[in-house]
């Protein structure tokens, strides 16, 4: 009973402890999903902000959603939460300087 | 409205300002919390927006509106500074600077005001009637005239908008314009819907796997579950969370191998998008162990067997196998695999000593559950495209093994579906201890070795040129440079002497090269 606690194949001295992968060695194997929404959202919110387009607003407002889905737990969410107010404000102006409601495409 | 909004951005800007909490899991329920928080924002913010009062007016003139009425009198502060400060006019109106005592010179200046300003409320008379020249005058036959409100924005906006979602007396639905808005937030609360029931399933998967497989894993390691933060090397005993869909454990401390990465690579289930996606092209879960081993725990070999269509992408895309495996697939059917898998070898010795009858036993029970496993010396991981031509030096390696498995289920798995992966578990351990033990007899040796330095020289040719061509460049910037150097000095007498030792350094290269060249002439005689 004694004799060998090591008895399974456990080698404590033999523990390396855990490194993330660096992720400038493969940028490809990253998702880049969550950095174009991002990108996207701000680039619509940006549009129907200028240009009093009420779909841009709401189209942003997607963008920074599913952005916010697919990120990573290690992404800064300051950046999340300015992408979604960012987003917000603009559907929120589009609505103050022009409060009829949206027509559809068709 | 306003003052609520006011507060709630301080607190969220003041939630911000303060550190974060670094646990993963109150991270995760602080995102959702993040995530709620703009969608309350936004559906306040819509009623707000649509209950603003038209461009044309200041606040000046709609304190008058109200002043029209007996109740508000007390707010009656006509004059001119509260035009100049509109946005303290919620404020005014909630905590009320009483003036009873000029209730009546208030009014009668308020009459003034609003005979003053008949043009400035013509346009909005005019354009209350356009709006409600729409409508059936029967319509209002239960309501009640909103006659003396037609002059107040706000009310006639928010009875707009109720329109809309009222009925008339016989029972039509009236037309009700912000059907397209009311589409978006569905939208929008939709997405939010499955964000949540998607990362509680992929949650409780995770948790699933974990739990049938956590046993076996602390009988075969010492340490299982490991984030590299903490100070000491303490098993975590849990999964560290990437993503809502990407899960990862560290395990080590065990002979044969230094440690064993697992990564759980759920189906993107909290994104609806890629839900309906999914709909169109079904996509398995997958579970990634990859072992890296010391030197002295694998011989030099490269070998891979998987799916017919993984082992075309892999054979292509992955460096070493690319290198060392040229040929083409061969069907499993030869070592007794089903029909569906495929093998790439460095040599044939390799896979009669990997495919003894135990894996081939494992492979054969569980083919529809492996994607790819994959055992080299040599790994670097996928080809490293380059634009400007191959990479100057070659990519380090590591002995690694790489084990792909798909989840049953095809995206519809249940928790308990994560059983079925244990006996794939125990294969890769039995793996590791089997590639420690098998050796390559001397021809495989002489062959592996021989490969190698193959692949080695082929490199350094391909390179070759490359690498002349960046001494070259480099050279030029050096001789550029200094002809910079000698050209901004203004003293012409230094620029004289510059000039002359450029002059004897190029003179002593060139002869030092036609030295060269004779000794070589007369070594080769």
């Amino acid at each position: 009973m004694s004799a060998n606690n090591m008895s399974g194949p456990q080698r404590v001295n033999k523990i390396i402890r855990y490194k993330p992968p660096s992720t400038e060695a493969n940028p490809t194997l990253e998702d880049p999903t969550p950095d174009y929404m991002n990108l996207l959202g701000m680039i619509f919110s940006m549009c129907g902000l200028m240009l009093k387009l009420k779909w841009c607003a709401w189209i942003a407002v997607y963008c920074s959603f599913i952005s916010f889905a697919n990120s990573r737990s290690s992404e800064d969410t300051k950046q999340m939460m300015s992408s979604f107010m960012l987003s917000i404000s603009a559907v929120v102006m589009s609505y103050l300087q022009n409060p009829q409601p949206m027509s559809p495409p068709w | 409205m306003y003052l609520s909004l006011l507060i709630f951005l301080l607190l969220f800007s003041s939630h911000l300002s303060s550190p974060l909490p670094t646990c993963a899991g109150t991270a995760s329920t602080m995102r959702s919390v993040y995530l709620l928080l703009p969608a309350l924002l936004l559906l306040l913010a819509l009623p707000v927006s649509r209950g603003r009062y038209n461009d044309d007016f200041d606040d000046g003139e709609d304190l008058a509106d109200f002043a029209d009425d007996n109740d508000f009198a007390e707010f009656e502060d006509v004059s001119e500074d509260t035009a100049a400060e509109p946005e303290t006019a919620p404020p005014p109106r909630v905590a009320p600077p009483a003036q009873p005592a000029e209730d009546d010179e208030d009014e009668a200046t308020v009459e003034l005001e609003e005979d003053g300003q008949e043009d400035g409320f013509e346009d909005s008379d005019t354009q209350d009637q356009d709006m409600y020249s729409k409508y059936d005058p029967d319509e209002f036959d239960g309501m009640e005239k909103p006659s003396q409100s037609l002059k107040d924005p706000l009310i006639i906006h928010t009875t707009y908008f109720l329109n809309c979602t009222l009925t008339t007396k016989k029972n039509i639905p009236l037309k009700c314009d912000y059907y397209m808005e009311i589409l978006m937030v569905t939208g929008l609360l939709a997405y939010i819907m499955n964000y949540i029931i998607g990362k509680n399933k992929n949650s409780r998967l995770a948790t699933a796997w974990f739990n049938s497989h956590r046993e076996l894993l602390e009988s075969n390691f010492a340490l299982v579950g490991d984030d590299g933060t903490s100070k000491d090397a303490v098993s975590t005993g849990k999964l560290n969370q990437e993503n809502e869909h990407i899960y990862n454990l560290w395990c080590s401390g065990r002979v044969c191998c230094e440690g064993m990465l697992i990564q759980l690579k759920f189906v993107k289930r909290q994104d609806l998008l890629n839900v309906l996606a999914r709909m169109m092209r079904p996509v398995c879960d997958q579970v990634q162990i990859k072992v890296t081993l010391n030197d002295e725990d694998m011989d030099t070999f490269v070998f891979a067997v998987g799916t017919k269509k993984a082992m075309a992408r892999m054979q292509k895309e992955m460096q070493d196998l690319s290198e060392f495996c040229s040929d083409k697939p061969k069907s499993g059917a030869k070592y007794g695999l089903p029909e569906l898998l495929a093998i790439l070898t460095e040599m044939g010795e390799v896979t009669d000593g990997v495919m003894d009858s135990k894996m081939v036993h494992y492979i054969t029970n569980h083919a529809d559950k492996i994607e790819s496993i994959h055992f080299s010396d040599q790994f670097s991981g996928a080809k490293v495209v380059q634009e400007d031509g191959q990479p100057l030096k070659l990519p380090e390696t590591k002995k690694t093994l790489l084990f792909t498995f798909n989840v049953p289920g095809m995206g519809n798995t249940s928790p308990k579906d994560m059983d079925t992966l244990l006996p794939l578990m125990n294969m890769v351990i039995y793996s590791i201890d089997k590639v420690k033990k098998l050796r390559l007899n001397r021809e495989g040796k002489q062959k592996a070795d021989k490969n190698r330095a193959r692949v080695e020289e082929n490199f350094l040719k391909q390179t070759h040129n490359q690498r002349q061509e960046a001494a070259q460049t480099r050279r030029e910037e050096k001789k550029r440079a200094e002809k910079e150097r000698i050209m901004s000095e203004e003293d012409p007498e230094r620029q004289r002497r510059l000039e002359e030792a450029a002059q004897r350094r190029d003179q002593k290269k060139i002869e030092k090269k036609q030295m060269k060249m004779k000794q070589i002439k007369v070594k080769a005689m």
